[in-house]
């Protein structure tokens, strides 16, 4: 018996907690909340033993049930890839989901919010289906749970649907993602016709006979026989495609320009930002690409876009963060930066990178959201950071777990944040110096926006940590907080633990210099020559081997590093960024460690204004709909409504007016009728008589 | 023998009497008569030429109009009943509420 046979009760588990909760919340102690972390708990031990089975050096890559068989054709299925890319984000979705869980009971239990089972019900699909998500074998599968993760973010970010801001919050983060959605949609069809002539099974991430790899036989061998790529040259076509796949990924992973719906997703109840605007669901567009990383290799067009608009985001949404008032505004913009990153790492070659500082910002990320959410707590439901101050000694333990993940976001050595997000900028940089042309000014123009963007990110992070924990209290809320219990701190200690060690997991900077295999990530998702899951060509090893021979991405060749080698490179691109994030740092400190703070971001002038303002962002996005796609939509209605129907009506009321007429000769009166049949008769005799020739 | 025009001619006269009853006059009974006059003319048609070809299908028609007439006659009657009872009339240019 293998933890295998298991795998589907990883989502499935979760599923029932949702269906206790909605029906039977009511009555349990804690409304459905002893359910959820039980569910959650089962599937974290599952997923743990799936980790082990993993290691061990198996992967499992099957079909589950099949929903449409097709007859010489392909069929659709639920199926489960577990692969240690797979086993990971199992893990990291698992573990947050039952800390929150357990925080939820402080947050939302303690605090007497109402209709919880509703709230409880939706963390547990929440739950289930972006478990379902991580481990799906195929991209139509992936593609149903994604919707269902966007449904579930939906419905808990409208949580409290009374008020004003929470339902409009929700409608905004539902249409925006859904418009990204759409593009995924169109790509998941297009992937299936492309690849429908070529392999059974066009819908697989992994194997032979999966998408990924019958399109590196398409570009690499020249086999295109069943493709059809509508004329296109099979790369280029690869690049729509993988192009069109990546406007769901956007619009899920918060990337410019649809990110405008996260930080308004902050409406929702403190744990479930945590959970799914932080650690979990924005992370799926992220980990969809991850997933399909061998298609994206082959296109080095797709990979210079995703590096471009990972960096820009990276820097936009860290700037936009510098002015914020409000403790969870500063972490969405925080959130959508990070993700930023991850998109540049992958973009850039580092997969590696982008998966390691995936499961670091997990960790922190959930740790600063919940230790905001203890803050809330403490604060009555008061957000904004200047109405807080000196909340240092009230809390000692949101304080100093606060701390460590605000230095892993900021990413001072050696906190999590540091160990990944210098990972992301070393793969970007070495990646840039070494591939030639364009492709290698994108990724350092990606880089240099990314580097600018850890200033940004140490200085807004310890302005945040200054204002809210630091200082004089600066209203009567602060002076006298609310205390928090054991389920707020606990969850708040563990990962405060987690945040300060998690980035030993892949030293690749201290394995390289000491030249130790301490980078167990690295290892873990390498996946060559006999580690038993070459076949599913998902590994690292794979990965490096397309980019290098098909996208020639790749780090600069022996002899050609400047700086005299790779260690120096290595040392200054740690340096740079390890210095910047401290000048932002003190520059926080110099401006906000002062026991009456003021807000300096005046000084800028105009300059706020644009970020207070989010660079407009929603304004003219608002534009989009009511300026320009509701004029078109207005005229093609008057088309409709005056053309299209008008033609239609037109008939029909000729037929009206002439039936009118027509129906004016039915008198009622015999003696008409008789006369019509009359002279029709002798009419009828005098035609035949003429034609007739009788006369 | 008398000619079969002459027989035809009589025929033609009778059905022309019936359809100008129908078309002139406005009580429901002599409508009922003007029909029957049109389906004698029909008759002695039938009667006619069946005498003119020797062949007795003609005479076996007319039988069966004369069944037929007796039929639609208590049809009429029972028609122009009802139209008394609903219009207290029998004038058939009165029965138009059905009309558009």
């Amino acid at each position: 018996m293998s933890a295998f046979d298991f795998a589907p009760a990883i989502a499935l588990l979760p599923f029932v907690s949702f269906l206790v909760a909605l029906f039977g919340g009511q009555y349990l102690p804690k409304k459905g909340a002893f359910a959820g972390i039980a569910a959650t708990a089962g599937s974290l031990l599952l997923s743990a033993w799936v980790a082990v089975t993993v290691a061990g050096g198996e992967t499992y890559n099957e079909a589950l049930y099949t929903f449409t068989a097709g007859l010489d054709t392909f069929e659709l299925h639920l199926g489960i890839l577990i692969d240690p890319l797979t086993a990971l984000m199992l893990l990291i979705v698992s573990f947050i989901a039952l800390l929150v869980h357990v925080f939820s009971l402080g947050y939302m239990n303690d605090e007497g919010e109402t209709g919880l089972p509703r709230y409880y019900a939706g963390l547990g699909l929440f739950t289930a289906s972006m478990l379902g998500f991580v481990f799906a074998d195929n991209i139509l599968m992936a593609f149903m749970f994604f919707e269902l993760v966007g449904l579930c973010s939906y419905l808990l970010i409208g949580f409290h649907f009374r008020e004003e801001g929470p339902p409009s919050a929700a409608k905004k983060a539902f249409l925006v993602t859904r418009f990204g959605d759409y593009f995924f949609l169109i790509g998941v069809v297009g992937i299936f016709v492309t690849f429908a002539g070529a392999t059974q099974t066009p819908g697989l991430f992994a194997g032979e006979g999966s998408f990924p790899v019958v399109a590196e036989h398409a570009i690499v061998d020249g086999a295109t026989e069943g493709l059809n790529t509508f004329g296109f040259e099979p790369q280029t076509w690869f690049t729509i495609l993988g192009l069109l796949v990546l406007g769901g990924v956007m619009g899920k992973s918060a990337q410019f320009p649809l990110h405008t719906w996260l930080p308004d997703a902050m409406e929702g109840p403190t744990p479930v930002s945590a959970l799914i605007h932080a650690a979990t669901m924005v992370a799926a567009g992220v980990y969809l690409v991850a997933r399909m990383y061998g298609f994206y290799a082959l296109t080095p067009t797709t990979m210079a876009v995703i590096a471009l608009v990972g960096g820009f985001t990276a820097l936009f949404a860290a700037t936009m963060g510098v002015v914020k008032q409000e403790l969870k505004q500063v972490l969405a913009y925080s959130t959508i930066s990070q993700y930023g990153y991850m998109m540049l790492a992958l973009g850039s070659g580092g997969y590696i990178a982008a998966v390691f500082h995936l499961t670091t910002h997990a960790v922190f990320k959930a740790l600063l959201f919940l230790g905001a959410g203890a803050v809330i707590i403490a604060m009555h439901h008061e957000e904004n950071m200047w109405e807080m101050g000196g909340l240092k000694d009230k809390m000692p333990v949101t304080y100093w777990s606060f701390l460590a993940g605000s230095l892993a976001l900021a990413g001072i050595v050696p906190f999590a944040g540091f160990w990944s997000k210098d990972e992301v900028l070393y793969e970007a940089l070495i990646h840039g110096l070494g591939t030639d042309g364009g492709l290698g000014a994108a990724f350092l123009v990606a880089y240099a926006m990314g580097l600018l963007a850890v200033f940004f990110t140490g200085f807004y992070t310890f302005r945040m940590v200054y204002l809210t924990f630091h200082g004089e209290p600066r209203t009567e809320t602060a002076r006298k907080p609310h205390g928090v219990r054991w389920n707020v701190k606990g969850p708040l200690a563990v990962l405060g633990v987690l945040a300060t060690t998690i980035g030993f997991i892949n030293m690749a900077p201290v394995a390289k210099l000491t030249d130790t295999h301490i980078d167990f990530l690295h290892t873990w998702v390498l996946g060559d020559e006999g580690s038993g899951w070459e076949g599913l060509m998902t590994g690292l090893h794979h990965y490096e081997t397309i980019l290098h021979d098909v996208a020639h991405i790749a780090p600069p060749a022996e002899g050609a590093w400047p700086l005299g080698g790779e260690v120096p490179v290595l040392l200054a691109s740690a340096a740079v960024s390890l210095g910047l994030a401290i000048a932002g740092v003190l520059a926080a400190r110099s401006l906000y460690k002062v026991p009456e703070p003021v807000e300096h971001t005046n000084k800028l002038g105009s300059i706020k204004t644009l970020l207070m303002h989010n660079y407009y962002q929603d304004e003219y996005q608002v534009w989009l709909a009511t300026g320009f796609t509701y004029p078109i939509s207005r005229a093609a209605d008057k088309f409709d409504q005056g053309v299209i129907d008008g033609v239609v009506n037109g008939i029909s009321s000729v037929s009206l007016f002439s039936g009118a007429r027509v129906r004016k000769i039915q008198t009622g009166v015999v003696s008409n009728y008789a006369f019509f049949i009359t002279v029709a008769l002798v009419v009828l005799l005098v035609v035949f008589a003429i034609s007739g020739g009788w006369f | 023998m008398i000619p079969t025009q002459y027989y035809l001619l009589l025929s033609a006269a009778v059905f022309c009497i019936g359809v100008f009853g129908v078309l002139t006059r406005r009580n429901a009974l002599i409508f009922l008569m003007s029909v029957e006059l049109i389906l004698n003319a029909a008759n002695i048609n039938l009667v006619a030429f069946s005498l003119q070809y020797g062949n007795l299908s003609g005479q076996v028609f007319s039988l069966f109009m004369m069944g037929l007439a007796a039929a639609e006659v208590a049809v009429g009657l029972g028609i122009v009943l009802v139209l008394y009872r609903n219009f207290s009339d029998v004038d058939v240019t009165e029965a138009t509420t059905m009309r558009w």
